[in-house]
């Protein structure tokens, strides 16, 4: 049993049976996609994930997982689609994720975290992108357990010169979900995106924790995040900037902005801005807060009920961030997610 | 059944405990143009809000009834589906939401009928061509960024396209020019008839010319205090209010 602090709560990591299910959606092309192996191992120095626990419970019991290595100027147009499924015979998933990409290429990989059956489902698991020069490196993480499972999810980023990642996460469900997303921005003028959206209903716990380690100079990061807490959900978030000695005339921006629809709500945000180099610019904004009344008044004034109003406001909040998803078919699902988190306002 | 679409009986109403409507009467017939004028504070916007359903606005005293049914307690959504429309001093702006999307939204939940998209677009489409605005604006978000008279000319949009019973215009015409006044007139004409009525609050009587109104109301100090016809809109214009107010002091 571990204690895990950030919560306040004891943990079990649970025992992890094989799982079984097909996690790789589309691999009509042929990649070099292979059943994770040790040997593809990365360890980047100084990365934490979601806390030492976490990444040891995913090294000695990995039942999951892929390696991907893109190789040089190749780039894959098709996003690749990564499924991990749970229902009643595949209740865990420990997976272990390793993205290589090459110089000069770029790839698109799509990750969906999912139960189809009310099921105590459990994740623990790690995805390592390392990204060499002028690579772009797109990955898309969707997490949308059901209400009384756990997911745990370590990301790390190594981007060099020039190269690019873009995360985009979408936190929709579980009672209790942490996630971290690392990116060591190493090479000079690389560059680390995030942008993310989630729901906090029910009685959902969420830790989210996102850092951009700045160590090459003129490296960019931007987060932006937009969340909304409902009924008695709570939330920590933690958005770090991190400038590393090298990291001259570098830059990093974070935004987050969550709204609150319920009075029982909780929500905690944390940015931190750290600097070993004095010629970096770091920003960061943050609101939380009520649905303006005003707003509120004048769509409701046009016949939209409350909740309608309320919807709209949110489902205009997440758009940008919905609608950059690059497959029609799961756009309409997170749509349809949301829509259906708001039955109960 | 009464003629009358409004009726407002001895309405009091507070905004954080304070005092601002203190005894209004006022009644609109079905089809009537009704004119409210007065200096700035006095509770127009009040008065608008409250027909409107806003929860900040607080009635301490006094009925409101349309169609002689008691709405003083009905949410605004409620009071938009029975016919209300208000078209605001100072319009929202609401990012991410398109105009289009919006009224879509707005016009299925008034009429209890999902709006197909194709149909609605060519409604929008004529509604704008009416108001000389242009298409593209329909794919905008809502207010955002639009300048002040493009604000009014989209209230005007949304009343065209809810086609209310009643439409209560807030200094819709302040900020106008000259031509977008005319443009704005033309559509209130357009939805008025023997059934929509229409209130309009303004400061000038340019919007009034066009309108040919039944009724001027002076509202002072949180009541109505003269009723007229268009005369009385000139008379101010003229004199100002100091006199309507000595008049009314020394009541
Ligand atoms: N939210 C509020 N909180 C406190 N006081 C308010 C609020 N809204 C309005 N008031 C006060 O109520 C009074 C009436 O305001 P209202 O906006 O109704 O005036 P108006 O007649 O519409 O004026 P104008 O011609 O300037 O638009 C004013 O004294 C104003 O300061
Ligand atoms: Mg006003």
């Amino acid at each position: 049993m571990v204690k895990w602090k950030r919560i306040g709560m004891d943990l079990t990591f649970p025992n992890v049976p094989k799982y079984t299910k097909d996690f790789i959606n589309d691999m009509g092309q042929p990649l070099n996609i292979k059943i994770y192996e040790p040997s593809d191992d990365i360890s980047p120095q100084g990365f934490l994930g979601l806390g030492n626990e976490f990444l040891e419970h995913i090294d000695n019991n990995y039942n999951s997982g892929f390696t991907l290595h893109v190789r040089r100027r190749d780039k894959i147009r098709e996003p690749i689609r990564v499924e991990y499924i749970m229902n009643d015979e595949n209740p865990t998933v420990v997976d272990k994720n390793i993205i290589k990409v090459d110089e000069d290429s770029e790839v698109t990989v799509i990750i969906d975290y999912k139960t189809i059956s009310d099921t105590k489902a459990f994740h623990n698991g790690i995805t390592k992108v390392y990204a060499k020069e002028n690579s772009i490196v797109n990955i898309i993480k969707i997490q949308r357990m059901n209400e009384s499972s756990f997911n745990f999810d370590s990301n790390v980023a190594i981007v060099e010169g020039r190269g690019k990642v873009n995360w985009i996460s979408v936190e929709l469900g579980s009672s209790i979900s942490g996630a971290n997303y690392t990116t060591f921005l190493d090479g000079e003028a690389s560059e680390g995106y995030l942008s993310s959206i989630y729901f906090g209903d029910g009685n959902r716990k969420m830790d989210i924790s996102y850092s951009m380690i700045h160590r090459g100079p003129r490296s960019i990061s931007n987060i932006d995040t937009k969340g909304v807490l409902m009924n008695e959900a709570r939330k920590v978030f933690r958005g770090n900037l991190d400038f590393k000695k090298g990291a001259r005339r570098a830059k990093g921006n974070e935004e987050e902005y969550v709204i609150l629809l319920d009075p029982k709500v909780k929500s905690d945000s944390i940015p931190g801005l750290f600097c070993e180099e004095d010629d970096v610019e770091g920003n960061h904004a943050a609101s939380a807060g009520q649905l303006d009344k005003n707003k509120l008044f004048y769509l409701m004034s046009r016949g939209l009920s409350e909740r309608d109003a309320k919807k709209l406001i949110v489902e205009a909040s997440f758009r940008p961030i919905i609608d950059s998803i690059p497959s029609d078919e799961l756009r309409e699902e997170i749509n349809l997610e949301v829509e259906r988190r708001f039955a109960n306002v | 059944m009464s003629k009358k679409l409004l009726s407002i009986r001895n309405l009091k109403v507070n905004i954080e405990d304070k005092e601002i409507l203190k005894g209004l009467d006022l009644n609109i017939g079905h089809g009537e143009i009704h004119i409210i004028m007065g200096p700035n504070g006095g509770g127009k916007s009040t008065l608008a809000y409250t027909l409107m359903g806003h929860p900040r606005y607080e009635i301490t005293d006094g009925e409101i009834k349309f169609e002689d049914q008691l709405i003083n307690d009905l949410s605004a959504d409620k009071k938009a589906k029975k016919g209300i429309f208000l078209s605001f001093q100072y319009p929202e702006e609401i990012p991410g939401v398109t105009v289009e999307e919006f009224l879509r939204t707005a016009k299925s939940s008034i009429t209890g009928e999902q709006q197909r998209i194709i149909p609605f677009r060519k409604l929008l489409k004529e509604k704008m061509e009416l108001l000389e605005m242009k298409e593209e604006y329909a794919n905008r978000y809502l207010n955002l960024g639009f300048s002040g008279g493009e604000k009014k000319k989209n209230e005007i949009l949304q009343m065209s396209i809810l086609e209310p019973k009643l439409a209560i215009l807030d200094e819709t015409d302040s900020g106008l020019d000259v031509d977008a006044i005319r443009i704005v007139a033309e559509g209130v004409k357009r939805l008025h008839n023997e059934n929509n009525s229409v209130l309009v609050i303004t400061h000038y009587h340019k919007l009034l010319d066009y309108l040919e109104p039944d009724f001027v109301h002076i509202l002072l100090d949180g009541k109505i205090v003269k009723t007229g016809g268009i005369e009385l809109a000139k008379e101010i214009d003229k004199k100002g209010y100091e006199n309507i107010r000595q008049e009314f002091a020394n009541k």
